[in-house]
């Protein structure tokens, strides 16, 4: 037996730019000339799969989706026979570049003390030199949300492109949604020092209090500013003002059926932009998640039943139970190194009931249009970010997801990483 | 009649009557006290044992013991007489399991984990080595009656109570005492009671045992060493010990262990079973299990055991059901177990099982009898419950012919009851040893029956119903086709005399009220009857017939909503499933074996067997036909390492050594992730001792049978395994800062703790050959080498008898391992997570070791931080037997899809790819000449799946073992709604439950078991135990840690 590196993926970034060490990884240029994506399958996403269709990247967008389009003068042309051309991957809700080694304290940089972070931002500790990143992208996936953990009001997630120098120019999008962890609700979360219902019952009764208790204070705030009637900012109450005018999202990490209801009932109140993340129990309340037009980021593609009378197949299966209800919704896998599953975690949905198209869509499109990015992410249009990975086949799939390459606003991507390094490395060893 | 002479005027009376049995040592104060000592009880319904009765009987009681029992009886003179007319007397209840005139154990946390670990117990006098061993206490030493206790339990006809400190694991010698009163000396029966045991370190602090295997590890220990003090100690010729025996006092109480007995205490039934064959192996016959309350759900393996039980009747509170959210934490294992736990007496008898009833888990025992009643409602019989509470606990404490009886030559404990206990009647008086304590003023004989009269000229019926003290009656109109009555006003039935009054108008006697007063005696009801005009009518009145009392209460309905399955929860299975003869049609057959992928393929399967593999074969009469076109067939898959299935914790992580614990010993078949494994298309799991300690526990390669015994699990071509760790987690370097004093801290030390441990167990073993040259005369003047079982296990390695799978990661670890390992003679048969096994898969092949990875994990920790996906193919390379695994229940679901990734890393063929989860690690196990491949011979372990095995759309839809079809996804789907609509039946009946059967009386649900994972290090005891979990370590932010 020998088995190799995808070799074609080798050639493939040979093609575009000098194969670099992991370690010195250099991120992709500017797109200076054109380049025209020949005679692939195209997952645009928006407008079903185009076969044998080019695609034309100008300036870092996409300029044209068409059959037999030709590269302008000084262009490239990619022969993508056979191939499949999705839209970047993006994947929502972790901690990519925020944590390296997550048993090493020195190396996580994802939380922070006390319940009332508003003002906290992820980005700003998002390494963008991580190791773990190119991990990830080398599986497709071009963007990523990152947010601070914690407690009741964690502070505010950034999405960020996975090719960049530093956390400045891997901001796509900063303060996109203020997250809150939803104050726990069931006994089944703390096996390891079981609870009394009424003892559960209580604690998330007295942590909801505190958390109206906050938006009360802060709405306070916000209410005496725009009187002029304060006498000093509060760096805290300050970032709420946009997520009281709707234009910041509250992102409810809430997996209980109980904490779901809790999180629309104050998002009700304070008439909030509300997206469910985690969602575990978001079958339970599909149809209310449906009409009041919450969208999920469910977060356990292939999750294990929370409950033992639960079906083994009850997370495999919720992804097509919120389509069926006309739910909006995204998936989201892991929280850092483990994001790089994403795509087979639509691939399990879709396993389990799922259309593919809508698959692919809560990788790409709906992932977008929650972090709301969908006028320039997420789907291979006209006028959007020429941001397109290659797969040798079906990308949702682990016997076909072959990513030979990808562009992020135009820019061909390193597809190499520290893992495929140490791999040739070891490979003298026993070559010698 | 005479009157009592007793004082009736309070209740728990403090009697002046002498104690039957005083100590003579106790000088005198004041004057002697010499009452007379004799007693006639006469008039009662004498329940003298369980099935025998005589009505209207008297007993003869002197000097506290009974010297007649009989219906025809003179009563002797000076016989001071007590009539019990119409009450039923049993004989005095005992409990075997209590905690009576001992002190009780303070409430502590064990561990005391915040504080840091404690690995040595404080030695003192001649106690254990473990902090949970208190064999050397003898509870009679201390022994304080407690009138307030005392009261409880003869309030419920307890007049004899065995006890003990209900704390640590081998809890001492119980005490026998009666509920009388006296002095402590006075009322021991027997100093020299039960050993109590149990699997709960209870107020230990020590931190082994931190897992129910390890308990049961240190009762095993325990036991060998009582047995090898016996021989040993006091014994001159120390040739092959380093030193004399040192004294012990706990292993000498324990020697006379076999004459003694023991009553072992669990917690579910699973533990109940795992005593019995524990006990089994030091060939204890004198044993009671304390029973949990589920026995009723593995009664037939219970009654197998043929041990005694002793059995609490504490129901368990229903789970709150009442607001809909509040359902979201309920199971359905939880509602069945409510609706069941009052069968579980019931279903023992009816399994043949022998058993004691014990007030024990009671949150008040004031709730005994209605639970009595209850389980009677629910299958028990009354004479099995009167046996329970008299010959059988007389029996099992060696105390046959003085307790539990009525009869001649008995201790005379007696219970007094108004009715019958086991109907609705209450306990009004307990006499121990012939003295009474009295609750109710003994009362009112019998007086309800009908009985005719005549007032002006009009026939009348007096009808009296009910218990005594709680007569009802009214006086209707005996005339033909009138249903005129009276209601009996102002009725009262005060010791012999019965009052009331009654509307004349009422039943067409006349107007206004008439007024009786009488006396009962006998059948006859003598006395007068007032009329209104104030004149008086004297009645003899006879009682025509005792009509049955009234059955005021509607019988409570009994019907069982709940089905019965094994497991008794969710998914589990109402009868076990069949082995069929298959003929699989027309499949994509991967082998795993030298024939590879084959298209348009049949197998057959006979007897459990694949049997045939070819092209249209025709199928034998009689099988089953599976048309499997357009799916694909594979072997089971296989897990070299999985935590499912394991019962009250994965490590033993206190010693840095404890190669005596077995996870074979703490099997948990009832594990939901055994079905969920099934549903992923696994069929055989190697599960492992966690990563804690450099020398961990011994493994257990299981099938993934659902519905089976423990030992059903286990698959048995399997030889034995033991799990080794190296790196991070035996070094605890991410367990916190209390945890920096175990040896060793470093990966240098765990070199030297592992080399250490093979030297120790060669010279155990050369100490034994030693031992077994001397002559049989030598031998018995030598001290022998003690028992060590986890030196015992290292000898087995050394001897190649078992197998060693290794927690490690980094290149120097491995390599350090195998070094050591050539060195000292033993083989490393597989390195397990490995995930810089590509770094030395040279030197792996070289030592002949094999490597079982994560597909793709890494980052997670500092030793995890170049682990690469590729690391399979790379090894594969060099020749290395490689497997992926799953170290958690919910990749286990999904191996086949593990394995695919190294199609799409480096790949590797599909073929390949796919036995690194079938063949390969069925030769990691060394069970291929049984399983891992579809081959003419091998045992018929197989998935059909949807699709391609290794894509992410594929769905396991059979999962078979043996021949035997485990899991079938058509089936699957159904369940969730009948698990649905059973919930609900159960919902609403705890809806509309009373309130007491919602409160329950004391019974506990069973602990929900963690995930475990391999560095879960924490306290399980407390967990199992109840104790609320405290500094538990383990790390679970949001990743997992391995």
């Amino acid at each position: 037996m020998n088995f190799k590196l995808n070799s074609l993926s080798l050639l493939c970034i040979a093609a575009f730019a000098a194969p670099a060490l992991a370690t010195s990884l250099v991120p992709a240029a500017a797109q200076q000339g054109a380049v025209l994506l020949n005679d692939a399958t195209l997952h645009t996403v928006s407008n079903g799969v185009l076969e044998n269709t080019d695609l034309l990247m100008v300036d870092g967008k996409i300029a044209a989706i068409g059959k037999d389009l030709s590269a302008p003068a000084g262009g490239t042309v990619v022969e993508l026979q056979g191939k499949h051309v999705y839209p970047g991957l993006i994947a929502l809700a972790n901690q990519l570049g925020l944590v390296e080694i997550e048993a090493v304290r020195a190396t996580d940089d994802t939380r922070e003390v006390t319940d009332t972070n508003p003002d906290v931002r992820a980005q700003v500790a998002y390494d963008a030199q991580s190791d773990v990143i190119p991990t990830v992208r080398s599986n497709g996936i071009s963007y990523s949300l990152v947010f601070p953990a914690g407690s009741l009001l964690m502070g505010q997630s950034s999405l960020m492109q996975l090719d960049a120098w530093n956390w400045q120019d891997a901001t796509v999008k900063s303060g996109v949604a203020l997250h809150i962890n939803w104050p726990n609700a069931s006994v089944l979360s703390s096996p390891w020092n079981p609870k009394k219902p009424e003892d559960v019952a209580k604690q998330n009764a007295e942590a909801l209090q505190k958390l109206y208790d906050t938006m009360a204070q802060a709405k306070a705030y916000v209410d005496a500013k725009k009187a002029g009637a304060i006498k000093a900012l509060d760096s805290r109450w300050e970032a709420m003002i946009p997520v009281f005018s709707g234009e910041r999202a509250v992102f409810a990490h809430a997996e209980d059926a109980r904490q779901i209801r809790q999180a629309i009932a104050l998002a009700d109140k304070y008439q909030l932009k509300l997206t469910i993340v985690g969602g575990r129990d978001s079958w339970r309340v599909a149809d209310e998640l449906a009409a009041r037009k919450v969208p999920v980021i469910f977060g356990s593609p292939f999750g294990i039943p929370e409950r033992d009378d639960e079906a083994v197949d009850t997370a495999y299966a919720t992804p097509a139970k919120l389509a069926k209800a006309g739910v909006t919704f995204a998936l989201a896998i892991g929280s850092y190194w483990d994001s790089r599953n994403l795509a087979f975690g639509a691939g399990q949905a879709v396993a389990f009931g799922l259309d593919k198209e809508q698959a692919l869509a809560a990788v790409t499109l709906n992932a977008a249009k929650i972090a709301g990015v969908d006028d320039q992410l997420g789907s291979l249009e006209v006028g959007k970010a020429a941001t397109v990975v290659v797969s040798e086949g079906d990308i949702l799939d682990y016997r076909s997801s072959k990513i030979s390459s990808m562009w992020i606003d135009g820019r061909a991507v390193d597809l190499n990483n520290k893992q495929k390094d140490l791999h040739q490395k070891y490979q003298q060893r026993y070559s010698r | 009649m005479k009157p009592l002479r007793l004082s009736l005027l309070s209740a728990a009376v403090v009697c002046a009557v002498a104690p039957a049995w005083a100590d003579p040592t106790q000088p005198l104060q004041g004057i002697r006290d010499n009452s007379a000592q004799l007693l006639a009880f006469t008039g009662a319904v004498v329940h003298t044992e369980p099935g025998k009765m005589l009505s209207n009987a008297t007993v003869l009681v002197q000097s506290g013991k009974i010297t007649a029992v009989g219906t025809n009886l003179k009563i002797p003179a000076g016989f001071r007489q007590i009539d019990v007319a119409g009450y039923h007397l049993y004989p005095g209840f005992i409990d075997l399991y209590g905690q009576y005139g001992v002190e009780k154990a303070a409430a502590t946390s064990h561990g005391g984990r915040g504080d840091g670990p404690m690995y040595q117990n404080p030695r003192k006098g001649g106690n254990a080595v473990n902090a949970a061993i208190h064999a050397e206490q003898r509870w009679a030493d201390s022994f304080m009656p407690n009138a307030d206790e005392a009261k409880a339990y003869q309030q419920q006809g307890f007049t004899t109570v065995q006890s003990a400190r209900q704390d640590g694991i081998f809890r001492g010698q119980a005490v026998v005492a009666s509920t009388g009163k006296g002095l402590p000396g006075e009322l021991i029966l027997k100093a020299d009671g039960q050993h109590f045991l149990s699997f709960d370190p209870g107020s230990s602090k020590q931190s082994y045992p931190s897992s129910l295997m390890g308990s049961i590890a240190l009762v095993r220990q325990t036991l060998a060493d009582a047995q090898w003090y016996q021989q040993a100690y006091g014994k001159a010729d120390w040739r092959l010990f380093r030193e004399p025996v040192p004294f012990n006092s706990a292993l000498a109480a324990l020697g006379q262990l076999h004459q003694i007995g023991l009553v072992f205490e669990v917690n579910n039934e699973r533990n109940l079973l795992r005593a019995d064959s524990l006990l089994k192996e030091f060939n204890l016959p004198k044993v009671a299990l304390v029973a949990s309350g589920y026995e009723y759900v593995r009664a037939a393996d219970v009654k197998k055991t043929g041990r005694n039980l002793i059995v609490p009747l504490a129901y368990p509170a229903a789970p709150s059901v009442g607001k809909l959210d509040d359902q979201l934490d309920v199971s359905l294992a939880d509602l069945r177990h409510w609706e069941r736990a009052p069968t579980n007496a019931g279903a023992l008898e009816k399994a043949g099982v022998n058993f004691a009833l014990t007030t024990h888990k009671l949150d008040d025992k004031a709730k005994f009898w209605p639970n009595v009643r209850t389980a009677i409602k629910y299958g028990l019989s009354t004479e099995k419950a009167l046996a329970a509470l008299t010959t059988v606990p007389a029996e099992l404490i060696g105390m046959p012919g003085q307790l539990g009886r009525i009869a001649s030559g008995y201790q005379a404990d007696l219970v007094v009851s108004k009715g019958d206990l086991f109907k609705d009647g209450e306990i009004v008086a307990t006499w121990n040893r012939g003295v009474e304590t009295q609750f109710k003023p003994l009362q009112n004989a019998d007086v309800a029956g009908d009985y005719t009269l005549n007032v002006a000229g009009k026939a009348l019926k007096l009808s009296l119903t009910g218990a005594l003290g709680k007569v009802e009656g009214k006086v209707l109109s005996a005339e033909k086709g009138s249903d005129k009555e009276a209601k009996l006003e102002n009725l009262s039935v005060d010791k012999q005399q019965v009052q009331f009054g009654f509307s004349l108008k009422d039943v067409d006697a006349g107007d206004g009220v008439a007024l009786f007063s009488g006396s009962m005696a006998g059948n006859l009801l003598q006395g007068t009857l007032q009329l209104p005009d104030g004149s008086q009518q004297a009645l003899t009145l006879s009682r025509q017939a005792a009509v049955a009392k009234a059955d005021e209460k509607k019988a409570e309905d009994s019907t069982l909503l709940s089905t019965l399955s094994l497991p008794n929860q969710a998914y589990g299975l109402s009868s076990a499933p069949q082995r069929q003869n298959v003929h699989i049609k027309n499949a994509t057959v991967w082998t795993s074996d030298k024939a590879g992928k084959l298209e348009n393929t049949d197998v057959i399967v006979r007897d459990g067997v694949f049997t045939q593999i070819g092209k249209n074969l025709k199928t034998p009469s009689g099988f089953v036909e599976i048309d499997a076109t357009g799916m694909h067939l594979t072997a089971g898959i296989i897990d070299e390492h999985s935590h499912i299935a394991i019962e009250s914790g994965v490590n033993e992580g206190s010693d840095a050594v404890t190669s005596e614990v077995h996870i074979g010993d703490v099997l948990n078949p009832d594990d939901i992730n055994i079905y969920r494994g099934l549903a992923g298309g696994t069929t055989t799991a190697q599960l492992l001792h966690g990563s804690a300690n450099p020398i961990g526990g011994k493994a257990q390669v299981i099938q993934l049978r659902w519905g089976v015994s423990p030992e059903a699990l286990k698959f048995k071509a399997a030889p034995p395994s033991i799990k080794f760790a190296l790196g991070e987690n035996v070094k605890q370097s991410n367990w916190g800062d209390n945890y920096t004093s175990r040896y060793p801290q470093s990966r240098v030390g765990v070199e030297t703790t592992v080399r250490d441990a093979f030297q120790a167990a060669k010279e155990y073993k050369a100490a034994w050959a030693a031992y077994d040259d001397l002559s049989s005369s030598e031998q018995k003047r030598t001290v022998p080498p003690r028992v060590d079982y986890r030196l015992q296990t290292l000898v087995e390695i050394l001897d190649n008898k078992r197998f060693v799978h290794t927690h490690s990661y980094v290149a120097s670890e491995i390599l350090m391992l195998i070094k050591l390992a050539d060195e000292t003679g033993f083989k490393v048969t597989t390195f397990t997570h490995i995930l810089e096994g590509y770094k030395t898969a040279k030197e792996m092949k070289e030592h002949g070791a094999s490597a079982s990875t994560f597909a793709d994990w890494w980052a997670y920790k500092m030793e995890v931080k170049d682990a690469i996906p590729t690391n399979t193919c790379l090894m594969a390379d060099q020749g290395v037997v490689v497997s992926v695994n799953s170290d958690s229940p919910d990749l286990q679901r999904r191996l086949n899809q593990e394995a695919a990734k190294s199609v799409k890393y480096c790949g590797m063929s599909e073929e390949e790819a796919l036995k690194m989860v079938t063949i390969n690690p069925a030769i990691q196990l060394k069970v291929d000449h049984k399983v891992g491949s579809i081959a003419e011979g091998k045992q018929a372990d197989f998935v059909l799946w949807s699709e391609h095995p290794l894509s992410v759309y594929a769905r396991a839809m059979q999962t078979w073992i043996d021949g035997t079809k485990y899991y079938d996804r058509n089936i699957d789907m159904t369940l969730n709604a009948s698990i649905e609509r059973e919930k609900q039946q159960l919902v609403q009946k705890v809806l509309k439950a009373p309130d007491s059967a919602k409160a329950g009386s004391g019974g506990e649900m069973k602990k929900p078991e963690p995930i475990w994972h391999c560095e879960d290090n924490g306290d399980y005891l407390d967990l199992a135990f109840g104790r609320v979990a405290g500094a538990q370590q383990h790390a679970h932010q949001h990743n997992q840690q391995h």
